[in-house]
């Protein structure tokens, strides 16, 4: 701080004192003066906590509202800096916390509760307990939100004040919509906590939160509700789970209305309450699609491109989920010139997503517009998503024509994009071939630098070289600029692309080869150095176990792996209408605190939250075009039954945290490169592991390499830990559900005393829930009531499926229990029947 | 984690990314980790503008943001948030702002810290958002920018039944303004197909209203005039998507689609709407452009309209994009004056009244430097955009069959209603 600044603080420091106890008519405005230059002092960085006494002394003796106001404010930015001072404010807060005018009352009262001084939390339990009982709303509202404030600072406290039950009393009984609100608030983040730590009186307090009871007060005082309250109702109503199917209906109707609420944060909420309801009935399910759409869309063309950005990013998932309900308002996703491109990239995506027979040939040729336009990422964006449809959409309309055609354009960006595109769509449907390489053998490849285009064309001329006349030729000019050639990836290619050529133009690529692999063995890359050296030893053995190897038949990739997990897109989903829609990340991947239990990590697409920052979409999106490895193999199928069908994405990083599990391993394994050298994915070229699974497994055993694909033992002795809270659809339920076999069938009775407690099924399903024993689905009447658990293994192996159906006449529980993984049958039962007798 | 998704803090900073001021509700994040945040994405941005999105996750913390003349309003949280309605809750702040000091930015701000930290407190506590609307806000709000009197009156509005009106309002004269405002957007591709049409409408009203009047409005909305048993004779209209202020009483709309509601003071937007029916462009423009060598360039643009005669369309205004390097143009129309505009690369087009049924030439000769440019960068190809307003006319029929006040004192309110079209994002692509 400069002198200046210096000189008129103690100016001002004087002026304060001078001024601290006048009560001399004009005093108030001269202080009013002086306390905003010290507000505005703070609020451009200057540090005025000096100025603790004098701003205390000064606004003690007044009554002046606004004064007060700038006090307060000033003491909350200061006095967590200023502990032992701030102790000589509690007086004269505590005194304004009694004061007749209900305005100071709460403003105190909310100062008080933010002063963050822990010694100091003894003072505010008093005025806080009062203020409950405030005959003035303000105040019960300040009150509310201060009981959480508490809670956070010291929870003993809170928890020993008796607190909690104040606040479920205000949001049961007050006629002030805005303390009920608070009050929610507050219970929710206290009772989220504790359940999450395990610890606290308040660990099962959701259960109360989620009752019929307080959602339906909630629920029918709904209307009462200020806009940003009913987005917090309806966040906690989403998370309520019926008893019975006419509570659905009846729910659905209370809301039906607020999806006309010109709120937009509104409107996704209930569409949350809505989904999440409808969970287990397919049909109306679908039904609920249909209702939100309207809504939805006129979100996208109206308000703010931010706001239009979140909407979007929800609508995605649900597109994506549902493409065909929004096959026919494809329209709507037609990029605005004015657009930005966040919204552009969102809308490109969904175009994709919903591009069917009828509509492909109306979007190819929008996103042709795009393309041609002068927003470079946005072209290129628009050039994938034409590939991007071909490929899920066998030639509609001629749309490989209209692929090719942007090569046509003769820009360079332009053709790079579209040669990926084309060599993964060869990938897929080898049968374009012909029409295909006769255009890309016309492009120059001079004009192509950028690294992956140019590695995916040195790979058709391998691949297809026998219907390119020059092939040989091009290859040998770009075999001429090797030691230029930065990209490893490319150089690899060219090694193989040389060698594939050879064995079907032998003549005229022998020289070439020769002196590919001479300049590949003196590589100094490894990857590269280690390919030549391999080609060479393999050419020692023969042309034809070579060309077993280098080039094999080709069997086409049926379908691009996702990147991300079923069951990831499940949990996202879940969190609908958070910010786990947004990044496209379930959110204890982003959220720091949340880490997943030592198990279950293993579950998840284990992709890191730092890639966020260029928008989670993006990257799951490259990884698509260049990881070869995320492609599935036509591998054998995994023999041990576990993790197979639940884990579908395999993900080369695995290998390199850990012994990777079963599934994935199997696909990984057509690509020695991958597991031999334990190189990055990046370092792998793309077609390496288009060769055939079966030679290459025998190779694998010839370098001594781990024999990756052979199934783990089953762990010796089966010690069962369940998911804490496992997810699985309705679908998914279902289908297993079919496809198992019973592999336990057992009787039980239950005591009178629990059976008393089953009169709501719904203490049930919490109990089981409290074992990691999650409830698909409940019904029946009196005496019969059936319920579907499911659970699932920790190491995410497989799913156990329950069925109990009891008699409340008779006392019994029969069960028939279902297992992914038959031996782990014996001690989920043990379990399942540890926690049904606790009950 | 918590799952409620309350912000951490409020930041409002300048273009350069400086915190010009912030509330802190939680103490859980810093100015200093914001503005460092803020300045990454900012670099960021100088190498591809507009890429970045308005959410963005940097170390454990999510920054929602969003932009207003030269300030930069953004929300941060240490939670699984709830995004679109942080986003939301920016843009009602900067309402809220506006409402007190006319226009927000850098300078109302610095001139009014404390009111903007008053302000800030009673609309967020602890992260949740609290009262929104800026007139029940002047209830808690005692340091007035502009008028510095304090009126000691404990809040009322929490007191109420009606959280966004005030009780004790008087007018001298009660009077209601009615804006039926309907947009068009159309997009037409550079083949001249009209791609995509949409009708966004709003109710807009402005209410000077003593007491708390109790107002009826009546539509003839197709639903409710079937119900009555009344036979439509064309002229009743289906809307795709309804969406009302939160005073519209929204039970009753769905029990027999009666719009009632108690109204706030002033201006607000009843009821937003859409139509998604295929409709006939209502101007249209066609352009030609011809280029007779390397360094002239001609344009030849035709505008009709296309509605009834009795309509008239004025403040036609038609945005020609031309290359960013021509000069001289010679510019001549049937109708209406033609200007060209450099700054924003394009020719414009006015013409202060266009009745309909009726097709104006326009034809524009530009030089252009006759050595290119050095890099060979692609053309930018913006679309022709059209504004233009026509009276006394929607293009979805809509019609208000009434508007009662009904107040307990009795008093005799005068309702206005008029009727507008404009041009919303009207876009016609050119080859």
């Amino acid at each position: 701080m400069n002198s200046e600044k210096k000189g008129e603080l103690s100016e001002l420091k004087a002026s304060l004192r001078q001024f601290a106890g006048s009560r001399a008519p004009g005093s108030t405005e001269a202080k009013r003066e002086l306390f905003k230059k010290v507000i505005s002092y703070m609020t451009i960085g200057i540090d005025v906590s000096g100025l603790f006494t004098e701003m205390i002394m000064g606004s003690g003796a007044t009554s002046d509202l606004v004064l007060k106001k700038m006090c307060y404010l000033y003491l909350c930015s200061y006095a967590a800096s200023n502990s032992e001072l701030a102790l000589l404010t509690i007086n004269f807060l505590q005194k304004d916390c009694q004061d007749e005018d209900p305005m100071i009352r709460g403003l105190a009262l909310r100062s008080l509760c933010s002063l963050r001084v822990k010694n100091l939390v003894e003072y505010l339990l008093g005025p806080l307990k009062t203020a409950i009982r405030d005959s003035n709303p303000y105040v019960r509202t300040m009150a509310a939100m201060g009981i959480l404030k508490l809670y956070y600072l010291a929870p003993a406290s809170c928890n020993e004040g008796e607190f909690v039950p104040a606040l479920k009393r205000l949001l049961m009984n007050d006629p002030d919509p805005q303390v009920v609100a608070n009050a929610v608030c507050a219970l929710q983040e206290i009772f989220d906590k504790e359940a999450e730590s395990g610890s606290g009186p308040n660990v099962n307090g959701k259960d109360w939160l989620l009752s019929k009871e307080v959602i339906y007060t909630l629920l029918n005082r709904i209307r009462d509700f200020s806009e940003w309250a009913q987005c917090i109702i309806l966040a906690l109503a989403a998370e309520y789970v019926p008893q019975e199917p006419d509570e659905i209906f009846d729910i659905m109707n209370l809301l039906e209305d607020r999806l006309q609420h010109a709120n937009s944060a509104v409107v996704l909420a209930t569409t949350k309450v809505f989904l999440h309801l409808t969970m287990s009935m397919a049909d109306v399910h679908q039904q609920v699609y249909e209702r939100i759409k309207a809504p939805l869309l006129t979100l996208i063309s109206t308000g703010s491109p931010e706001l239009a950005y979140a909407v979007l990013s929800h609508l995605h998932l649900l597109v994506t989920r549902a493409p065909m309900l929004f096959a026919a308002d494809y329209k709507h996703f037609y990029c605005r010139f004015s657009d930005p491109s966040y919204v552009k990239k969102l809308k490109l995506e969904m175009l994709t997503a919903v591009a069917n027979e009828a509509n492909t040939y109306d979007i190819v040729t929008e996103l042709s517009e795009y393309a041609a336009n002068v927003d470079v990422v946005i072209a290129r964006e628009s050039v994938r998503a034409v590939g991007q449809i071909a490929l899920q959409s066998y030639d509609v309309n001629g749309i490989v024509d209209r692929l090719l055609q942007f090569l046509d354009m003769d820009t360079d960006y332009i053709t790079a994009e579209t040669l990926v595109l084309v060599k993964d769509l060869l990938r897929k449907y080898p049968e374009w071939a012909e029409s295909c390489v006769a255009v890309i053998g016309g492009v120059s490849h001079t004009a192509v630098s950028e690294q992956p285009a140019k590695a995916a064309l040195v790979w058709m001329l391998g691949e297809y070289g026998q219907d390119v006349p020059d092939a040989p030729y091009v290859l040998e000019s770009i075999v001429e600029n090797w030691a230029e050639e930065e990209s490893e990836t490319v150089r690899l290619e060219i090694l193989t692309a040389v060698a594939k050529l050879f064995f079907k133009r032998a003549l005229e690529c022998h020289r070439l080869l020769g002196r590919v692999l001479k300049l590949g063995t003196e590589d100094g890359n490894q990857d590269v150095h280690d390919r030549a050296l391999l080609y060479y030893r393999l050419l020692q053995q023969g042309a034809d176990v070579a060309q077993k190897v280098i080039n094999p038949e080709k069997r086409a990739v049926n379908e691009f792996a996702e990147t991300q997990s079923s069951e990831a897109k499940d949990r996202i989903f879940d969190e609908f209408n958070t910010l786990s829609v947004v990044y496209r990340q379930p959110s204890f991947q982003f959220m720091a605190k949340e880490q997943p239990k030592a198990g279950a990590s293993s579950e998840e697409d284990p992709a890191t939250p730092t890639g966020v920052l260029q928008g989670g979409g993006d990257f799951a999106h490259q990884e698509l075009l260049s990881g070869a490895e995320k492609e599935e193999v036509a591998a054998p199928p995994p023999t041990a039954s576990n993790g197979a069908e639940t884990y579908s994405a395999p993900n080369v990083l695995d290998i390199m945290s850990g012994p990777p599990a079963n599934g994935n391993a199997a696909s990984v394994s057509g690509d020695p490169f991958a597991t031999s050298t334990g190189a990055p994915v990046a370092d792998n070229a793309p077609s390496s592991s288009g060769g055939g699974a079966g030679g290459l497994d025998d190779l694998l055993g010839g370098f001594g390499g781990q024999s990756t694909s052979q199934p783990q033992p089953p762990p010796p002795a089966p010690a069962l830990q369940l998911v804490p809270r496992p997810t699985l659809d309705a679908g998914t339920f279902q289908r297993k559900w079919g496809q198992l076999p019973v592999g336990q069938a057992v009787e039980d009775s239950f005591a009178p005393a629990a059976l008393a407690k089953l009169t709501t099924p719904q203490a049930l399903l919490r109990h089981m829930a409290s074992n990691s024993i999650a409830c698909m689905a409940s019904g029946g009447n009196a005496p019969t009531f059936r319920f579907f658990f499911y659970a699932q293994n920790a190491d995410a192996s497989g799913f156990f499926l329950v069925e109990l159906i009891v008699n409340t006449a008779k006392g019994t529980a029969s069960t028939k229990v279902k297992a992914e993984q038959a031996h782990l049958v014996e001690p989920f039962v043990q379990m399942y029947r540890t926690a049904l007798q606790s009950f | 984690m918590a799952k409620s998704g309350a912000a951490s803090a409020v930041f409002i900073m300048d273009v350069k990314g400086r915190v010009l001021i912030w509330r802190d509700y939680r103490g859980d994040v810093s100015a200093t980790q914001a503005e460092r945040f803020f300045n990454k994405l900012m670099d960021q941005q100088s190498e591809n503008p507009s890429s970045n999105n308005p959410v963005v996750f940097d170390d454990g913390v999510t920054y929602m943001y969003i932009q207003h003349n030269n300030l930069y309003l953004m929300a941060v949280s240490r939670q699984n948030a709830n995004a679109a309605s942080l986003l939301l809750f920016l843009h009602r702040i900067v309402d809220v702002f506006k409402h007190y000091f006319e226009e927000l930015e850098e300078e109302s701000l610095r001139d009014n810290f404390v009111v903007v930290y008053e302000l800030l407190d009673e609309m967020m506590d602890y992260g949740y958002p609290q009262y929104t609307e800026a007139k029940i806000l002047s209830e808690f709000i005692k340091t007035d920018a502009y008028k510095m009197e304090v009126t000691q009156r404990p809040p009322m509005a929490v007191t109420n039944a009606v959280s966004w009106r005030s009780e004790g309002i008087r007018y001298k004269k009660n009077e209601v303004f009615l804006d039926v405002v309907e947009s068009v957007n159309i997009l037409v591709n550079s083949n001249g197909q009209l791609v995509r049409s949409e009708v966004v409408g709003a109710l807009k009203m402005r209410t000077y209203l003593s007491g708390m009047p109790e107002c009826k409005l009546g539509l003839n909305d197709r639903v409710l005039l079937e119900a009555q048993g009344r036979a439509s004779k064309g002229k009743a209209i289906d809307l795709d998507d309804i969406k009302f202020h939160q005073c519209v009483r929204l039970a009753r709309f769905e029990n027999d689609r009666t719009i009632s509601f108690i109204p706030p003071d002033g201006a607000f937007d009843l009821m937003t709407y859409r139509l998604s029916t295929q409709i006939r462009p209502l101007v249209w423009v066609e352009c030609q452009v011809e280029r007779h060598s390397r360094s002239r360039v001609e344009f030849m643009v035709k505008a009709k309209s296309q509605f009834k005669e009795r309509s008239t369309a004025t403040n036609v205004e038609i945005e020609l994009p031309v290359p960013m390097d021509a000069t001289t143009p010679a510019v001549r129309c049937t109708m209406g004056t033609a200007t060209y505009a450099p700054e924003r690369e394009a020719l414009l087009w006015k013409i202060k009244s266009f009745p309909g049924g009726k097709e104006y030439m326009l034809r524009a000769k530009f030089s252009l430097p006759s050595v290119a440019p050095e890099e060979d960068t692609p053309e930018k190809r913006p679309p022709i955009r059209v504004k233009f307003e026509i009276p006394y006319f929607t293009v979805s029929g809509i019609q208000v069959r009434y508007l009662k006040i009904i107040e307990k004192s009795g008093y005799q309110a005068l309702p206005w209603v008029r009727y507008i079209t404009m041009a919303g994002e009207y876009e016609i692509r050119v080859i």
